[in-house]
């Protein structure tokens, strides 16, 4: 077990106890007040729980990183009471992500929802809307994947830009 | 005119709005990919033009966030120019926002008033990083260069003249029925709406939730100066006029305190165990990108800040290379533009410009 | 602004010169004082009669001159150049002393300025506001992302300069540059007008 936040003592504890299969506690970084590593399939079940009984109202930033060998989700979520952020942390496989969506639990989560899938491909089920949002519709790459490589313009053929 | 150019896609009923639908998207450039290319400090530069009247905010945003995943911290001289900079940039942020938000609802003035006292503001910025906007200021250890002989006191007289100006401003706005009434009591958004919607900043410390990431997750040294959060009870765009008005008298009371303490400290500004390879040229991009650092740690950075338009955060993660290998921001005008439904329904066509202009929206941050 | 008549707090004050008072003198230009009530008249009725009798050439210089001394840039914003763009028409630089007036419409505009970052979902937005403005019309691309791409060059979604989609007649360098730059653009175009089009 790492070393313990004085903050979240009656959360964590909570957490672990109520999601004991999907939640495992990841080492503490000091800018964080703890990072939870969550299984995709219960990503809004422990999200719901963490806004309704750790007071975490404001859903911050939902992205992603690619791993090449397999997908990451983060979710950085903000309590005014504890005033500091928690982070979560999903992997999922780099071929036809899905991940529950948080939207209906902060509408604050849907455009970050839309933009991961925009740049990473990461399918967000039950999401309202889920559209490109900074590229054209009709774009065919995800390109913060690590697969997707920027070169000088001279040597760009026309395929990977949409006029 | 900081707007920048987006869509808003609206469904009326006569006049009234029953949908909005908002589409960005059209300055996409693609930062957050650029990023993995470029060496640490070679971000700043685009970090500049991700939000250009803010450029400095979002250089220490980035440079917290990867120091943290280097696992460097600056001296202490460095952290005060820092915050000397973020509060110049937000004074110059807001003025911007007044000019042209207010010459949107129909007064010609400010506008001239503004662009005159933020060119003061960005001669001061000249005078110690070189360029009026995008200034390459920040370094991951510290900043460039020091503050040069006298800037302390014709930064001085600066704020001795905006102490007058900021009054004035408000004279020009608080006089005026078109002003009054095209803001007062248009485009509400209760303060639980805005915690759901994820909306921060002016906008939801006029809601009146005091949020402020200055004081409650205290980065930098705002901790060890005076400043109050300016709230509003009223979360309209009059609301979010005065949170703003108000912050900048907060900023030059900062300001204030911060070059009282540059008077009286001289010192480095640029820590001395930066790692060479932070710095160095970048190899032309697809040539030995990645070259394995052995023996430097990997960690992850994360911060966050308030910058003039709301949260930011920056997360970057360290995988022993060169380059970042991931770098994520996280804009506030983004979720702002994003909850745009929810403030404008119920509201007239010819309120939009109002509306729209109290979100001070950037569209290089929102995009990136 | 018009919109000062509704106000209801502020008292207009209009001056009105009466018909028979002396025209105030011009002390600094010897230049024989021309009322423009018998002016315009008279040049009207002779620019059309040269129109009418074949002789567009003799006319053109005089409308080559009225267009590049009144150039109209399109009031639009891209990015970090369209704040330096707004600073241009400010209280300290004012633009508008060399007859330059942005103004809303395309239709109104006889000058593009590409102020700033064009991505490929723009492109269109661009082409559509270069192709409604009339002729004759001119386009500049300030900044280095207008020029050629600037930082963002290597990036998927930005066009690597905007010669690509629209005839460019000036380019001004800078990242941003600065509204002395952008005045200096726009008077290099005027020069270059009265080079092409006499």
């Amino acid at each position: 077990m790492p070393e313990e936040n004085p903050p979240l003592r009656p959360l964590i504890p909570g957490i672990t106890a109520q999601f004991p299969q999907d939640v495992t506690v990841l080492p503490r970084r000091k800018d964080m007040l703890a990072v939870l590593k969550v299984t995709p399939a219960r990503v809004a079940e422990v999200a719901k729980y963490l806004r309704d009984v750790g007071s975490f109202e404001h859903c911050a930033l939902v992205s992603g990183v690619d791993w090449v060998d397999h997908l990451e989700v983060l979710y950085h979520l903000w309590s005014d009471s504890l005033k500091g952020y928690i982070e979560l942390t999903v992997d999922l496989p780099s071929e036809d992500p899905h991940v529950p969506s948080v939207t209906e639990i902060w509408r604050g989560a849907n455009w970050h929802e839309r933009e991961t899938w925009d740049m990473l491909g990461v399918r967000f089920d039950g999401h309202p809307d889920l559209r490109r949002v900074l590229m054209p519709e009709g774009y065919q790459f995800h390109p913060l994947r690590k697969s997707f490589e920027l070169h000088e313009p001279e040597e760009l053929e026309v395929k990977a830009r949409h006029v | 005119m900081t707007h920048g150019l987006w869509n808003l896609r609206i469904k009326v009923d006569g006049e009234l709005i029953v949908d909005a639908d908002p589409e960005i998207g059209y300055l996409h450039r693609g930062i957050e990919k650029i990023c993995e290319y470029r060496r640490y400090n070679e971000v700043v530069t685009l970090m500049d033009r991700t939000c250009y009247v803010a450029g400095i905010a979002w250089e220490q945003l980035y440079i917290m966030a990867a120091e943290g995943a280097l696992g460097l911290s600056p001296p202490a001289r460095a952290e005060y120019i820092r915050v000397l900079s973020q509060e110049l940039q937000r004074l110059s942020s807001h003025i911007m926002w007044y000019a042209a938000y207010v010459q949107d609802i129909g007064l010609m003035t400010p506008f001239l008033y503004g662009m005159r006292d933020r060119d003061l503001i960005l001669d001061l910025f000249q005078s110690y990083t070189g360029a009026r906007m995008t200034y390459e200021f920040m370094r991951v250890g510290g900043v460039r260069n020091d503050v040069p002989v006298g800037f302390t006191d014709r930064c001085r007289k600066v704020m001795d003249w905006l102490d007058q100006r900021i009054p004035e401003y408000e004279k020009v706005c608080d006089n005026s029925t078109i002003f009054l009434d095209r803001t007062k009591g248009i485009g509400i958004l209760k303060a639980k709406e805005c915690l759901n919607d994820g909306i921060t900043g002016p906008m939801l410390r006029a809601a009146g939730v005091a949020r402020d990431i200055r004081r409650d997750r205290p980065y930098s040294v705002y901790p060890e100066l005076d400043f109050d959060i300016a709230l509003y009870d009223e979360p309209d765009c009059y609301g979010r006029y005065r949170v703003r008005m108000e912050e900048m008298k907060q900023s030059v009371r900062i300001v204030r305190q911060v070059l009282d303490w540059l008077d009286r400290n001289p010192g480095p500004v640029l820590a001395e165990k930066v790692p060479r390879f932070v710095g160095t040229p970048s190899p032309p991009p697809g040539k030995e990108t990645y070259v394995e650092r052995r023996g430097y740690p990997k960690g992850r950075g994360f911060s966050s800040m308030e910058e003039p338009h709301g949260e930011a955060m920056a997360y970057i993660i360290n995988e022993g290379a060169e380059h970042p290998y991931r770098a994520k921001l996280r804009s506030p005008v983004f979720v702002n533009i994003a909850a745009s439904k929810d403030y404008l329904v119920g509201y007239r066509v010819s309120d939009i410009p109002a509306i729209m202009g109290s979100v001070d929206v950037c569209v290089g941050e929102s995009d990136r | 602004m018009s919109d000062s008549e509704t106000s209801g707090t502020s008292k207009i004050i209009t001056h009105v010169r009466e018909a028979d008072a002396p025209e105030p003198e011009v002390p600094f230009a010897e230049i024989e004082i021309v009322q423009s009530k018998e002016f315009i008249p008279v040049v009207k009725e002779n620019l059309t009669g040269m129109i009418q009798r074949g002789m567009e050439a003799a006319v053109k210089p005089v409308f080559n001159w009225a267009g590049r001394n009144s150039l109209f840039p399109l009031h639009w914003g891209l990015a970090c150049c369209a704040i330096e763009f707004a600073a241009g028409f400010g209280a300290r630089w004012d633009g508008e002393r060399f007859g330059v007036v942005p103004r809303s419409s395309p239709r109104q505009c006889d000058l593009l300025i590409v102020n700033g970052t064009v991505t490929w979902k723009l492109s269109h937005k661009l082409i559509t506001l270069w192709e409604q403005m009339p002729e004759p019309k001119w386009a500049i691309a300030m900044g280095n992302c207008a020029t050629g791409g600037g930082p963002f060059r290597t990036a998927y979604s930005v066009v690597p300069g905007v010669d690509k989609l629209v005839p460019i007649d000036v380019y001004i360098a800078g990242c941003p540059p600065r509204p002395e730059a952008m005045l200096d653009g726009i008077l290099r175009l005027e020069r270059l007008i009265r080079e092409r089009r006499g």
